[in-house]
């Protein structure tokens, strides 16, 4: 694709992204701004994975740092405009802060290090009475700008679409830095970019904060969004359910992780809307999101191991040339 | 005091559950360098069928031996996703895993539903000192001892078991002395299912299993296996009954919710400070 | 014993071996000489279906063994361990008669390779592939990095296997002079490519040999 044709279909995107919510019912709705908000961590985690070279089992954990910064402060008083910046700041810290011990780690230590930090977070959340126990956090306001009130799903949705493109704007602004450059080449052997004088640590550390105060700010918005979070929220499995978009969609680009996170998102919610029809068991829609989550995962690791999106990029240029 | 020993002894009896799945873990990834993360679905898959079979009418034992039986074919599975395609990494290998352990939670709920199962174990205490040991720690223990020792006896005495290791040491020397390095793998991958097939087995009667038990039985199985750098069997029972102690005395005295992070905080510090000692040169060659 | 004729094996793109031949009658000894990256590596491994073609043929009648560069001895097991599982494919993997041939490695049977000196491993690698009881035994680099009484010593030991038990063997060996004293015949390779063959002392008085492989001005130094 040329400059130009590509600036017009990030324009066609962006304009259509725009138009959707006018057109959803309030179910769709719904979808649409949990599908933002998983865009916004997946963004984030694709460079992690794609340019760190880092596995995070973890990712949720910083979603859920970010929720509760914001449930907390705005339970407090604060104005929630506070809460949603503090929000990413304070995952972004607790990445940075973490990250000094953890990211000496690598490959399948550092998936279970991190796998292991959101149990712990998740644990210390479960017990803190000033957190709301298992229970959680309830009655988080609205989200709200002096007198202007979100409160309907259509606001939340061009929230989520500017934090989204926010964060795209901002990703690819650090890919296409001299320092972005240089971690492309961390990704295949931190050896060779130490030897040749790329501040590996440092660029590690930096991305690792990055991608955790994109979450965090995903985190913020939910916690606005659904009003209530707890423990409960943030699973495992969400972060397992994050590397699965981000693995399908393509490490390491920002357009593979939009497009996984929206082929893995949508064809879940399908399934989901089979699955609850009259006369099918209950269990069905849990056996067949994992069903999806797994088979992806495996199919697209083992068959197209750079992702779907960049499979079909170098699909195009062979059929072009 | 009564009250300490019987915490140790619980502490040890689930310690060696977390010792064989760890052993499990040791197993596939000396043979083929994949930390294998459904290693903890085997278990799961063991524990569940062998409560079905129970109820199905089969005998204790019988039952047993028919989950650990599903728990190899689904070891064979989980090696044939991770290593039977030429050229497939570790790393790729490791996320494979992960679809298969997430695969498994589909298969276990369309089949056992998402409630928690348990089955009873054997019956009955032994009255030692005052102490009341019920039987089903002593089976869990002398069983886990058994096998560790038939694993070592394995590694160190057969010819299958050295060219296991053989392949670890040096999959290129090993195929040109004509070992069948997939084979081999594959060998891993099914005793490695065994191994955690036995842990689910032992275990399901002492603490309720579901589909999603896996998480917590991985972490502490992996906590074990990193005590002997994830290829030595001898620590990582060392590192299973240690964490299995630590966590029943923390259960016992303080407070039972906090009795994961023990594990958790203990495998962090162990990574870190191996991590620490070893540079990265050696680690990317390896 | 080996046939290859036309033989063609790629990697990706990059031709490693282009057409070559090479034969290995019944308890023949041959020297397979010339410069790094000729692709004498990539014709033993082909040999021992490390690679696949991409084209020509093989035939191999009878047992083939490879002793590799660089050993590839397994570290973390014992020199006894190691030679029991050279006989992998066989059912016979009691390695005395071997120790009654080499005394040294009866010596060292309790040892891990891993601690052996580079000369000892080179005595086990060797050892490791006679187990398999080869009719034809390739050995890829035999004096790399060796004392020269220790190749000596591995020289003669080879040797006598030839006289004794009529087994053949493919030598590759930076130090072409060694491989021409060893061995009858000897295929010299370049870039992927057969450039001249035949009995060592007629090759050794061949100019461009000599010059290349035998001392003259540009010999390689590995």
């Amino acid at each position: 694709m040329s400059r130009v044709t590509r600036r017009i279909a990030l324009g066609i995107g962006a304009a259509v992204t725009l138009a959707l919510p006018l057109v959803l019912d309030s179910g769709q709705l719904s979808i649409y701004i949990l599908l933002g908000l998983t865009a916004i961590v997946t963004v984030g985690l694709s460079m992690l994975m794609g340019y760190a070279g880092q596995v995070s089992l973890g990712q949720a954990a910083f979603y859920g740092i970010g929720a509760y910064t914001a449930g907390l402060l705005a339970l407090h008083g604060w104005p929630p405009l506070i809460g949603l910046v503090a929000a990413p700041l304070a995952a972004a810290l607790a990445a940075l802060v973490l990250g000094v011990p953890l990211l000496r780690l690598r490959g399948h230590h550092l998936a279970f290090a991190t796998l292991a930090m959101q149990l712990i977070l998740l644990s210390i959340a479960d017990n803190q009475a000033w957190m709301g126990g298992s229970i959680g956090l309830q009655g988080i306001p609205q989200l709200s700008l002096g007198s202007l009130e979100f409160d309907t799903d259509m606001s939340y949705a061009y929230v989520t679409w500017i934090a989204l493109a926010g964060v795209v704007l901002t990703a690819r602004n650090v890919i296409q830095s001299r320092p972005g450059r240089a971690l492309r080449a961390l990704a295949t052997s931190e050896v060779a970019a130490e030897s040749a004088g790329i501040p590996v640590g440092r660029y590690k550390l930096t991305v690792f904060a990055l991608s955790a105060g994109f979450a965090g700010l995903a985190g913020g918005i939910y916690a606005f969004y659904l009003g209530y979070v707890s423990p409960g929220s943030f699973p495992i499995l969400l972060s397992v359910g994050y590397v699965v978009m981000v693995v399908v969609g393509g490490l390491g680009t920002i357009w593979g992780a939009l497009a996984g996170t929206a082929a893995v998102t949508l064809l879940v919610q399908l399934l989901n809307q089979l699955g609850t029809r009259d006369g099918v068991p209950g269990w069905l829609p849990s056996v067949l999101s994992y069903a999806v989550y797994a088979v992806l995962l495996i199919a697209v690791v083992l068959y197209l191991p750079r992702g779907i999106v960049p499979a079909l990029v170098s699909l195009r240029r062979r059929a072009d040339s | 005091m009564s009250d300490f020993l019987s915490y140790v002894l619980n502490g040890l009896a689930v310690g060696c559950g977390f010792a064989l799945l760890a052993s499990g873990l040791v197993t596939i990834h000396r043979v083929t360098g994949v930390v294998n993360f459904a290693q903890a679905m085997f278990a799961v898959v063991a524990g569940l069928t062998a409560g079905s079979a129970l109820g199905a009418g089969l005998p204790h034992g019988a039952a047993e031996l028919a989950g650990v039986a599903i728990a190899v074919i689904a070891g064979l599975l989980t090696g044939l996703a991770a290593v039977g395609r030429r050229g497939t990494t570790p790393q790729s290998a490791l996320i494979v895993t992960l679809g298969v352990g997430i695969l498994a939670y589909a298969v276990e709920i369309a089949i056992w539903g998402d409630q928690p199962r348990s089955f009873a174990g054997l019956p009955g205490s032994l009255e030692v000192g005052g102490v009341a040991i019920q039987w089903q720690y002593l089976l869990v223990i002398g069983v886990a001892a058994a096998v560790f020792a038939a694993l070592a006896l394995f590694f160190a005495r057969t010819d299958r078991g050295k060219a296991l290791t053989a392949c670890a040491s040096d999959p290129y020397g090993a195929r040109l002395v004509g070992i069948d390095v997939l084979r081999m793998s594959l060998i891993a991958f099914a005793l490695g299912g065994g191994l955690g097939g036995i842990a689910g087995v032992l275990v399901t009667p002492l603490q309720p299993i579901s589909f999603d038990s896996d998480v917590a039985l991985i972490v502490n199985g992996f906590a074990a296996a990193i005590m002997g750098g994830l290829n030595r069997p001898g620590p990582a029972l060392a590192g299973g009954l240690l964490l299995g102690v630590a966590e029943a005395l923390v259960a016992g005295y303080g407070n039972a919710a906090h009795q994961t992070e023990i594990a958790l905080v203990l495998m962090l510090a162990i990574m870190i400070w191996r991590a620490v000692r070893t540079p990265v040169v050696q680690e990317e060659t390896v | 014993m080996i046939q290859v004729r036309d033989l063609v094996v790629r990697y990706g793109s990059a031709t490693a071996l282009d057409h070559v031949s090479l034969t290995v009658e019944t308890g023949e000894l041959v020297a397979l000489i010339g410069p790094n990256g000729a692709g004498k590596t990539t014709l033993v491994n082909t040999l021992s279906g490390i690679l696949r073609p991409a084209s020509g043929s093989i035939e191999v009648t009878g047992r083939l063994a490879h002793v590799p560069e660089g050993r590839h001895l397994f570290g973390d097991l014992t020199v006894e361990d190691n030679l029991r599982l050279g006989a992998w494919r066989s059912r016979d993997r009691d390695p005395s008669w071997l120790y009654g041939l080499q005394p040294q490695l009866a010596e060292l049977r309790r040892r891990k390779a891993r601690t052996l000196s580079g000369g000892q491993q080179q005595l086990v690698a060797v050892g490791r592939a006679l187990m398999a009881r080869p009719d034809v035994l390739m050995i890829d680099e035999l004096s790399l990095g060796l004392a020269p009484l220790v190749v000596t010593q591995l020289a003669a030991e080879l040797t006598a296997l030839h006289r004794d038990q009529g087994m053949a063997l493919l030598l590759i060996d930076q130090n072409a002079r060694l491989a021409f004293d060893l061995c009858d015949r000897a295929y010299v390779l370049e870039a992927g490519r057969n450039v001249a063959e035949g009995p060592c002392a007629e090759l050794a008085r061949s100019p461009e040999v000599a010059r290349a492989y035998l001392g003259g001005p540009v010999k390689e130094i590995s």
